[in-house]
This record gives structure tokens, C-alpha cells and sequence, in this order.
């Protein structure tokens, strides 16, 4: 239970010669003084909030993270926990837990063991440690394991085991990166319930890091998203998901990925409006307000519209498309759609809400779509800001 | 189902050549013990003419050689067991601690200077022995490592290459990720260490100190050179005093004493045989 300041928190691993070719493949930034990754991170994380950290592979996320758990040094800003600067401290006196990808299970230790090193450590009484081991193990289910070395148990298995070992000493914060990662999809999910849940019995401040977006949306009271270093944008799922801050966020959060289309902003007079091939959609009021706002004046954009949010429809101010691919999922399908010179993506429901089959398309089939002024995200073509921030 | 037959039979006769070619090499490697065993208990002047011969009733000693090789001369046998063994254990234990925390250091810690280390061991394995033998013993008797409780700092010396490069070897294949979750459950360098990275260490401990353990208990050389030989006499040196003053060699006595002497070497080799089990780490990450 404690609150985590991160202030202009910044990363530079001084340059190598090897680690400079892997960074080839990403976009870190390097300076004489090294590789940036990561970039002033400022977030204020309040008591047992759940921050999800997400990304891609090599954005810096565990990076940030081992820097909260004091396992790489801060290149520069401020490390709060408790309200106490924690830059200098060992990560022994943090009085954190961690979750690690690889579990890091003691090989040599049972389960048991394993789970009251930490208590142990603390010098924390033997019937205490024992109490609180069996009611970890309980919570977690892995009472009949407790006599086990980790090699006899499953991914799932040990995963358990090591949220137990990080949940008993009730530390302050407690850290995961990628905990869910090595399992398989099923496990996956279930797990993720199952975090879900804990996360109501044990009161703590939580920072999980993953590169899976379900996991941020469905964990996090706030996502941050990262991308080379950088922060993008810090919200809550609901808010990432509505009005995300550039075209990456918008890409990165929701499945299917959103539609992007090459458009241009006009002004009539107070009014704007977008126009797309040969139609025209007037934008919605609060997002002409804040268009005026920010003093945006008609220019080329980038439109973004979510594939759950265009509907089939013929008429006047339609989108002309062809069928290439449908990708049945049971009560929606995933339409591919040729418009434009590129791909739209298209959930259309496959049954209504009386359990009616809705007439589906075949492919090869020219159809005509459209969407309404709400769900319409504008973006800078140049910059790939959104213009409604 | 003529053809399945030939291959089986081709395969029969593969084996079958294997078997008989394993177990030549097999006996070749066995000849020596089998040797010392059959002559330890025959009569001196047989040893010589019917080397190979299983002792007859008249050429059989009985226990007389063994009496012989404990009691002779005026060094109680006794006393040679007794610096043998504090020799060997006691180097083997400073060797295994002194060496794994050092090959841990070197591996976790990327510096040029443990770099230089690494490559001094490395290289400190090609040096003969006789190279340094004079200079040694001189610099041994200066710095009073010639008795049994000090000579194993020089054992350390010499037996530091070899097994920094096999700990090390093994200390990279832990996941450095186990080492930051005992960081941050609340262990300092020290208690990482002896807590989390020596247990994990066993199966390298083991082979090393098998290693180790024979040579020292088998050394003539160093202790030889070292060691105030009128005082202090390993059983290597203790068996060497069986040839007489006059030329003479009780061979019997000699065997006897070999015999026992590699006893305690191939009991402990049995013991520690079932703990090298390779994948004690196996299960700590993903598997
Ligand atoms: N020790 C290091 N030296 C140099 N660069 C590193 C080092 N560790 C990580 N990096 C770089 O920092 C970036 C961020 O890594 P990381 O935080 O592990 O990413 P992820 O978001 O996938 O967890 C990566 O591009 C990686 O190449
Ligand atoms: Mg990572």
C-alpha cells in the first residue's frame, strides 16, 4: 500500500559496441552518452491503483519496471515510494515484490520454501511464516503442492507459486512483468480472472507490465503506453480506448485494429467536416468545439474509425467496397473489405438481437458502408497527434 | 519380413562388436587396479615372476603385507592417514568456496579486471607444474606454508584454475533472473550467494570436488617439495619409504598400501555418484 512517484524518470544504457547493433532494429533514440530507454516517464500512481504498463517488445516497459524494483540504476529524475526518494535505495529496502516472465523460482527450495523465503528473510516468527504461507497457498490454490520443487510443477503452476511468494510479505507495491506471457492462451485467460480477483483480496499498489493490450484493458484502473522510450498516453482503459492521443495508441488498443484512411478537413464556416472520396461526414459538436479550440485550421488527416463502428448501409454518403475475406467468429463477422486501394476491416453481427440470422455477404460481393460523426477519431497527417486532445 | 530379419541380425552383430570392443577397453582400464589387488596379497618374491597370477596357497601373504605397510619404519602409518586427509579436505573445502564465490563474482560482474582473472585461471591450468616447482617450495618455506594446516592455501593456488572455469561455466547458465527475485525478497550479495546461487551450484560442487579430492590425496610431488618430509608425511610419500635404504622394494607391502590408500577415493566416488544429476535448475524458469 503506498503511493509510486516517477518524476522525469530517464534510462540511458551507456552505448556498447554489441548492444548497439540489436538496437538497430528498434527506434531508441542514442545519444554520445548511450541508448535513451526510456524517456522522462512521469506518472503519479496512487495507493492501490493498478497501472498497467504496455507496449511493444522493446519499448522500454521492464525497463521502467526493474527501475521502480531498484534492479537498474535511474539515470536521472526522481523515484517516489511512500513519498520518499527511493533512487539510491537496495532493492532489498524497498519492500516491493516482483513477478517475473521466467517465474524465478528457487530450483533448490520446495514450494513451501519458496514461498517463506521472503518471510524468512524478514525474521518474521516460524507459526507466523507458516500461517501465512498456508493461507497464500490457499488463496492461490497450490495447497497440495506445497511439498514440491518447482521442476515438478506445470507453467501455471509455478506461475502461482511465484504471485505467492510476492503476495506474502505484503509488500508495497508489487510488480509483474509479462507474468502471463509463458502461458498458453487458455491458461492465459484464466489467470487473468484470477488476477483480477486477488487484486480485491490483497490491498497493494500494483504496476503489471505486458505487451498484450486485452491484459492492460482488462487489468488496469490506468493504462500508460509506451512506444521507444516514450510515454504515449496515460488513461484509463475506457479513455485510451474513446480518445487516443495519436495514431499509435489508436492502432495499438482495440481488436481489430482501427481503420485508418487518408482524408481532409474542411471549414464551413464554424462548421467542419471531413471528407472522404465522394463523401462527406460533418464532425459532432463536442469534437467541433474542441477543433475550435485548438484552433485547428482544414487541413490533410488521418481518419480513424474502429471496425465495430461502421456499419453496412446503402444510401447517400456511403463508402464503396468489395468482400475479399469474411472471418466468421461465431455472433459477428470480421469482414475484409477493398475500398479505397486498401484494406477496411468491417465486425458485422451475424445474428440480431432476436436470434435471427442477418442476411450475410458472400464474398466478391460490392458492398457500401458507412459511420456515424461520433466515432470518428481525427489525427494530424504530419504528426500523427489527435486533433482533439 | 527377410530384409527386417538381416537388418536385426546386421544390428545384433553391430552391438555384439561394440560389447566386445567396450570391453577390451574396460579391461585395459581395470588391468592396473586388478593388478595391484591380486599382487597385495602375495608374497614379495612372487610379485615379481607371476605378476599376473591370482595368489595360490603358496604364494599367497595373507594380511602379512598390509601388516607390513602400516607398521614398518619408524612413521606411524596413522600419522600419513591423518595429514593426508586433513591435506586433502581441507583444500578441497577452501578450494570450493574460494572458487565459486570467485567465479560467481567474475560472471556477474562485467569488468575488465574480471576478465583478466578469468583468463589468468584459464591460463594457470597449461602451466606445468615443474615449471614452478623450485621457486614454490622456496616461496612456501618463506611464507611457513609448509605444514599440513597451510599448504592447502598453495593447493588453492593450483587448483583454482580449473575449477573457476568449470564453476563459471556453470554460474552462466543460472538465470540471472532468480538472483534479482532473492534481491528483492531481501537478500544482500552474501545471502544471495550462499543462499540461492551455492545449492544451485551442487552438481558442479560435486564434480569438482571429486576432481580435486583425488589429486590432492594422490599428490607425491607438492607435498613432497613443500612439506618437512621428517615430520609430516602424506600417504604417497609414507609408501615411497617402503624401498629400503638398500635398493630393495617390498612390492607386496608397496601394493598393500596403494590398496588402501584408494579405498577412501573409490568410496567416496560411489557415494557422490548418484548426486550428479544434471538440471537441478531445470524448473526455476520457463519450462
Ligand atoms: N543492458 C542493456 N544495454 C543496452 N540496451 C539495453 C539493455 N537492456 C535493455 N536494453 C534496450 O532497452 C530497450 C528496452 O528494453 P526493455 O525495457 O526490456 O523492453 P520491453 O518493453 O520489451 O520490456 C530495448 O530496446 C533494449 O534493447
Ligand atoms: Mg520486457
Amino acid at each position: 500500500m503506498a503511493e509510486v512517484n516517477l518524476r522525469h524518470i530517464v534510462k540511458i544504457y551507456p552505448n556498447t559496441e554489441k548492444k548497439k547493433k540489436d538496437n538497430s532494429k528498434t527506434n531508441l533514440k542514442v545519444t554520445e552518452r548511450g541508448v535513451i530507454a526510456v524517456e522522462d516517464f512521469n506518472l503519479d500512481i496512487k495507493d492501490r491503483e493498478f497501472i498497467v504498463l504496455v507496449g511493444p517488445s522493446g519499448c522500454g516497459k521492464s525497463t521502467t519496471l526493474r527501475m521502480v524494483a531498484g534492479l537498474e540504476s535511474i539515470t536521472e529524475g526522481e523515484l517516489l515510494i511512500d513519498g520518499k526518494v527511493v533512487n539510491d535505495v537496495d532493492p532489498k529496502d524497498r519492500d516491493i515484490a516482483m513477478v517475473f516472465q521466467s517465474y524465478a523460482l528457487y530450483p533448490h527450495m520446495t514450494v513451501y520454501d519458496n514461498i517463506a523465503f521472503p518471510l524468512k528473510l524478514k525474521k518474521v516468527p516460524k507459526e507466523e511464516i507458516d500461517k501465512k504461507v498456508k493461507e497464500a497457498a490457499e488463496i492461490l490454490g497450490i495447497t497440495e503442492y506445497l511439498g514440491r520443487k518447482p521442476k515438478a510443477l506445470s507453467g501455471g503452476q509455478r506461475q502461482r507459486v511465484a504471485i505467492g511468494r510476492a503476495i506474502v510479505r505484503e509488500p508495497k507495491v508489487l510488480l509483474m512483468d509479462e507474468p502471463l506471457s509463458n502461458l498458453d492462451a487458455k491458461l492465459r485467460n484464466q489467470m487473468r480472472a484470477e488476477i483480477i480477483k486477488l487484486r480485491k483480496r490483497i490491498d497493494t499498489t500494483f504496476i503489471y507490465v505486458t505487451h498484450d493490450q486485452t491484459e492492460a484493458m482488462t487489468l488496469g484502473d490506468r493504462i500508460v503506453i509506451m512506444k521507444d522510450g516514450v510515454v504515449q498516453q496515460i488513461g484509463t482503459p475506457q479513455e485510451v480506448f474513446d480518445e487516443p492521443a495519436n495514431l499509435f495508441v489508436a492502432g495499438f488498443i482495440g481488436v481489430p485494429q482501427m481503420n485508418f484512411f487518408d482524408a481532409r478537413l474542411e471549414k464551413e464556416g464554424d462548421k467542419f467536416c471531413v471528407k472522404l472520396a465522394d463523401a462527406v461526414f460533418p464532425v459532432d459538436e463536442k469534437t467541433n468545439e474542441k477543433l475550435l479550440a485548438n484552433g485547428v485550421s482544414p487541413m490533410d488527416i488521418t481518419l480513424g474509425v474502429r471496425p465495430e463502428h461502421i456499419s453496412l448501409q446503402e444510401g447517400a454518403n456511403t463508402l464503396k467496397g468489395t468482400v475479399e475475406v469474411g472471418e466468421m467468429m461465431g455472433s459477428s463477422i470480421h469482414l475484409h473489405v477493398r475500398s479505397m486501394d486498401q484494406d477496411v476491416i468491417i465486425i458485422a453481427q451475424t445474428v440480431d438481437m432476436d436470434g435471427k440470422h442477418i442476411e450475410t455477404v458472400s464474398y466478391g460481393q460490392e458492398i457500401s458502408f458507412s459511420f456515424g460523426a461520433k466515432v470518428m477519431h481525427l489525427f494530424d497527417k504530419e504528426t500523427g497527434e489527435s486533433l482533439t486532445k | 519380413m527377410n530384409t527386417k530379419q538381416n537388418t536385426l541380425t546386421a544390428e545384433n552383430r553391430r552391438k555384439t562388436v561394440m560389447s566386445v570392443v567396450l570391453a577390451v577397453i574396460c579391461v585395459i582400464y581395470v588391468l592396473p587396479v586388478v593388478t595391484v589387488v591380486i599382487n597385495s596379497f602375495k608374497l614379495n618374491t612372487f610379485v615379481k615372476t607371476e605378476t599376473f597370477a591370482l595368489p595360490t596357497a603358496e604364494s599367497s601373504a595373507g594380511f602379512g603385507n598390509f601388516i607390513t605397510g602400516m607398521t614398518f619404519g619408524n612413521y606411524p602409518f596413522w600419522k600419513s592417514v591423518l595429514y593426508s586427509a586433513v591435506i586433502t579436505i581441507l583444500s578441497t573445502v577452501l578450494i570450493l568456496i574460494c572458487t565459486s564465490m570467485a567465479a560467481w563474482y567474475i560472471t556477474r560482474v562485467n569488468s575488465t579486471f574480471c576478465k583478466i582473472v578469468y583468463y589468468l585461471c584459464v591460463f594457470s591450468m597449461v602451466v606445468p607444474f615443474q615449471m614452478v616447482m623450485y621457486t614454490l617450495s622456496k616461496t612456501a618455506d618463506k611464507l611457513h606454508l609448509n605444514t599440513p594446516w597451510t599448504i592447502p592455501i598453495v593447493y588453492l593456488g593450483f587448483g583454482a584454475g580449473l575449477a573457476v572455469f568449470m564453476f563459471a561455466g556453470f554460474v552462466k547458465s543460472i538465470p540471472l533472473e532468480i538472483e534479482e527475485a532473492a534481491a528483492i525478497d531481501g537478500c544482500g550479495p552474501l545471502r544471495i550467494f550462499f543462499s540461492v546461487v551455492f545449492p544451485m551450484l551442487r552438481p558442479t560442487m560435486i564434480s569438482v570436488g571429486i576432481l580435486e579430492i583425488m589429486w590432492i590425496w594422490n599428490d607425491y610431488l607438492l607435498p613432497y617439495l613443500v612439506l618437512d618430509i621428517n615430520e609430516y608425511r602424506t600417504i604417497p610419500i609414507h609408501i615411497q619409504y617402503l624401498k629400503g635404504s638398500y635398493g630393495t622394494v617390498d612390492l607386496g607391502a608397496t601394493m598393500a598400501l596403494i590398496l588402501l590408500s584408494i579405498i577412501p577415493v573409490i568410496i567416496f566416488y560411489l557415494t557422490c555418484q548418484k548426486y550428479i544429476i544434471k538440471g537441478v535448475a531445470a524448473g526455476a524458469v520457463k519450462g
